[in-house]
């Protein structure tokens, strides 16, 4: 709301997504391809290996044409992205990390330069200086890898420099060395991925069979190894971040899933690939490049949404408001503008006071500016969806507004402005649902559970929903009355009788009997 | 209506320089960056023009000759360029950004023009010379896409200038295609810019004649020639165009170059005079045949009319911005290790760069010419 935002009808984090995840699968793969370039070579030499050595000079090209052109571009394009997307957390990260910036555009200039002349000096240089240039690239492309992870790492542990604000602190991170072995790791294996899409092309079988096995030399024992820093990762990620990735709101869990998934199918393909390494089809070896890629954009999708609600996690809001005050905040925390007003805060809104009738217009003016970095109306992540999903209306919204922050296991920021605003947020959000009929009569308990509870309650023994509802049938349905009364931070509801009771009926049976009576623990 | 309310806070970070060395960083990359990115659509330009010139014996060589360097002109302008859009960001965040989210989606598309045009000229570079025909189509479609990234940049550049309208654009549509077409300044700014292209491309065939001036004498010739002659008409037309840039200014930003502010009136005049001599001493190379004369004085002329014009262009930013933007506010706590250690690398990449040049052979003036 300091700045303004971008309309961005199909979901500004899907634009992001795009960017980022073409982005990380050529640029992990512009590091340990350097590093297999040069190895190659030098193995080719050794051997006197002509036709490896030219299958490598046309890898070479494919290499530079794919990395200096396309990495780099996507690279400066995740800039303008984010620029554009998150300028508040943008502006925070070039100003925390200027020099650190300023020293991977040191690299990145000689990694470009490098990478030119290698390919360039194929056919003109002799061949202890032509590695030498592939010893400068694969240096500098290691060493952009070893600042940019600083910088990424950072966002999701920021860990002492949220009291101290150094450089290094924020730099060597909890997750820096984890994440930076994990990434090379990734980067190795790429190298013989990318490796097999090039090699399948080749028409000598022989040939052919050598670079797949040398392939596969870089891309087995590098899938092999990635568990072992994605489990050191994931230990040094701080425990209550890593358990809002999972249960009610499972998307970190269900990435790591698939990213686990989609490695052993990586794994399994290439170890396919080496059955007949001489017959490797370009379909085949293309195969293998999604599934890895897959993979990849499954472990980034895990670590933004571990970071949620932060984008700067412990300091910033996935929406830019600074999560607690400091000092040149410039009124952006929920605090804050719980205080002074969301309307009057934002620079960016064109209805600076509530009246009788602009309550809707103002509302989908706080929704841009509070909601829309990752929420959309009919597109990613599209709040009509939900609210007509769980036919929601304007009571509903209004209330669970109120516990935005409680939802999914803490992946929302909370609501930041004033209670009139955020009528006037939910008065917008219930238009949407305009299209649908009144929520029907006394629905079954669990079609209640999954419209009303599900944001915030799970079906687990341990949940607070089953350990803390009275066993009494009557007891509950009159306890289920006043929800805040039960708890002061649940939304008021006012569900009906029939829904009350038809939520307890089913809530009884799926608790297991023996713990009834059981302390309340765990849970939300 | 000045609201400077809509001028974004800026976030709590203090700068980690003093303000001086940030500016200095900035208007040094950015000249750098312009430098680049002026060979290298200069020279897209004029290969162009040279295959479609009517009755030139080396037109099509004149093109692929300087079609081949357009790649690593490319990526130059892009690596140089990533400098100074750090720095911008550092210094101008809250006017750059906000300017770039009104034009999101060109602004965004840069992003996809900049990698269309950039494998468009590798194909040219590495398959031009098979498919002539294809590679004229493809070096134009390619040369279009970055005169209109150029476009792009000029709109937004201008739009962080005047925070006065960003309110008005941004109300009545927030899709982000709000193109500063409005501005009086745009069309003539752009041109001084591309003209400028022009010229200075005109001076990178002027160098491609010199390293091939003894072996290759009549080509070389021909060459010097026509990029000679691009570099003549064009820096005459900049004072058409530059006039007309000026004139468009608002009046008292327009008075600084005229007196107001005396470095900037210097450097206005110094840049004019630098014109004027460049352009004399290139049409008395071109009649006496006198390379050396183009490709070192009038490059040389012409390199520090550009860093004149770096400068010129920020004190134009300073006294747009003026009515918000007052350097001695900012917080600043330099970071001493880590400025140190860019410091360090900096130098040691800088002269690890040029051994790269060297090892290569690029101060070898016949293997230069291979490339």
């Amino acid at each position: 709301m300091n700045y303004p935002v971008w309309d961005l009808a199909f979901g500004a984090g899907l634009l992001m997504a795009l960017v980022a995840g073409l982005h990380v699968f050529v640029s992990h793969f512009a590091v340990g391809g350097g590093l297999f370039l040069v190895l190659t070579e030098m193995k080719a030499r050794r051997n006197r290996d002509a036709e490896l050595l030219g299958w490598l000079k046309s890898h070479t090209r494919f290499f530079v044409l794919l990395t200096v052109v396309f990495g780099a571009i996507s690279g400066v394009g995740i800039w303008f992205t984010i620029g554009l997307i998150s300028p508040t957390a943008t502006s925070n990260l070039i100003h925390i990390f200027v020099w650190g910036w300023a020293i991977e555009w040191v690299f990145f200039f000689l990694e470009i330069t490098a990478a030119l002349l290698y390919l360039y000096g194929w056919d003109k240089l002799e061949a202890k200086l032509h590695e030498w240039y592939g010893w400068v690239y694969f240096i500098a492309a290691f060493a952009s890898l070893v600042v940019i992870n600083g910088i990424i790492t950072f966002m999701l542990t920021p860990g002492h420099w949220i009291e101290n604000h150094e450089f290094w602190t924020g730099f060597f991170n909890p997750t820096y060395l984890p994440s930076l072995l994990f990434r090379f790791c990734i980067s190795l294996a790429l190298a013989g991925i990318y490796a097999l899409i090039t090699a399948s092309v080749q028409k000598d079988a022989a040939l052919k069979a050598r670079i797949v096995r040398w392939g596969a030399l870089w891309t087995v024992p590098s899938l092999l190894l990635l568990p072992v820093f994605a489990r050191w990762y994931i230990r040094k990620i701080p425990a209550d971040l890593w358990a809002s990735a999972r249960g009610a709101m499972p998307t970190g869990t269900h990435f790591a899933l698939l990213a686990c998934i989609l490695l052993g199918v990586t794994l399994l393909l290439t170890l396919l690939a080496l059955i007949k390494p001489g017959r490797l089809h370009l379909a085949f070896s293309l195969l293998v490049a999604v599934v890895a890629f897959g993979a990849l954009d499954s472990f980034e999708f895990v670590r933004e949404s571990v970071r949620k609600p932060y984008v700067i996690v412990n300091y910033l809001y996935a929406n830019s408001l600074y999560s607690a005050s400091i000092p040149g905040d410039g009124g952006y925390t929920v605090d804050k503008i719980g205080d002074a007003g969301v309307l009057k805060s934002a620079k960016w809104v064109g209805n600076r006071e509530l009246t009788s009738g602009n309550q809707v217009a103002a509302g989908r003016e706080i929704f841009r500016v509070e909601c829309e970095s990752c929420h959309t109306e009919n597109g990613y992540r599209g709040l009509r969806h939900y609210i007509v999903l769980r036919q929601w209306d304007l009571d509903k919204i209004r209330a669970m507004l109120g516990s935005l922050y409680l939802m999914h296991n803490g992946a929302m920021p909370p609501f930041a402005g004033a209670d009139a605003e955020r009528d006037a947020l939910a008065a917008y959000l219930a238009t949407l649902q305009s299209g649908i009929a009144a929520a029907p009569g006394p629905a079954d308990g669990r079609t209640v559970f999954e419209h009303d509870c599900v944001m915030c309650h799970q079906v687990r023994p341990d949940d607070h929903l089953f350990t803390n509802l009275p066993r009494d049938q009557q007891t509950a349905i009159d306890a289920l009355k006043d929800l805040p009364g039960m708890f002061p931070v649940m939304p008021d509801l006012k569900l009906s009788e029939g829904e009350r009771r038809a939520l307890v009926q089913w809530i009884n049976t799926q608790r297991p009997a023996q713990e009834a009576g059981a302390p309340a623990k765990g849970g939300n | 209506m000045i609201d400077p309310g809509m001028v974004p806070t800026i976030d709590p970070n203090p700068l980690p320089a003093p303000y001086w060395v940030l500016k200095t960083l900035l208007v040094a990359t950015f000249f750098l960056h312009i430098l680049a990115m002026n060979f290298m659509l200069g020279g897209a330009v004029l290969a162009l023009l040279a295959r479609w010139r009517k009755g030139n014996l080396f037109g099509n060589r004149i093109f692929f000759d300087v079609a081949r360097k357009v790649p690593s002109l490319l990526a130059a302008t892009i690596t140089l360029g990533i400098a100074p859009l750090l720095f911008v960001q550092v210094l101008y965040g809250q006017y750059f950004y906000t300017s770039s989210i009104l034009i999101a989606w060109p602004w965004f598309l840069v992003i996809v023009f900049l990698i269309a045009a950039y494998y468009g000229f590798y194909y040219v570079a590495y398959r031009g010379e098979r498919r002539p025909r294809a590679a004229g189509r493809v070096m134009l479609f390619s040369t279009a896409l970055v005169l209109i990234i150029g476009f792009i940049y000029t709109n937004n550049i201008t739009l962080s200038h005047v925070p006065s309208r960003w309110a008005q654009k941004y109300f009545s549509s927030a899709a982000g295609w709000n193109l500063n077409l409005s501005e009086p300044t745009l069309f003539p700014r752009y041109l001084h810019f591309m003209t400028a292209a022009v010229a200075v491309g005109g001076l990178l065939l002027v160098l491609i004649a010199w390293t091939k001036w003894k072996e290759d004498s009549e080509y070389a010739r021909s060459i010097f020639q026509f990029g000679g002659k691009a570099f003549l008409y064009s820096t005459m037309a900049q004072f058409v165009v530059g006039m007309w840039f000026l004139v468009s200014l608002p009046r008292d930003l327009r008075m600084l170059f005229m007196g107001d502010n005396t470095l900037a009136t210097a450097l206005l005049g110094f840049g004019m005079a630098g014109a004027l001599i460049s352009i004399f001493l290139m049409s008395e190379a071109l009649k006496k045949d006198n390379i050396r004369l183009a490709a070192f004085a009038v490059s040389g002329i012409t390199g520090l009319v550009i860093l004149s014009m770096s400068v010129m262009r920020d004190i134009l930013r300073d006294a747009y911005l003026q009515p918000y933007f007052h350097p001695q506010e900012f917080a600043v706590k330099t970071q001493w290790s880590p400025f140190l250690l860019f410091l360090g690398l900096f130098i040691a990449g800088v002269v690890l760069w040029i051994v790269m040049l060297k090892r290569y052979g690029f101060f070898n003036r016949t293997k230069a010419a291979d490339r």
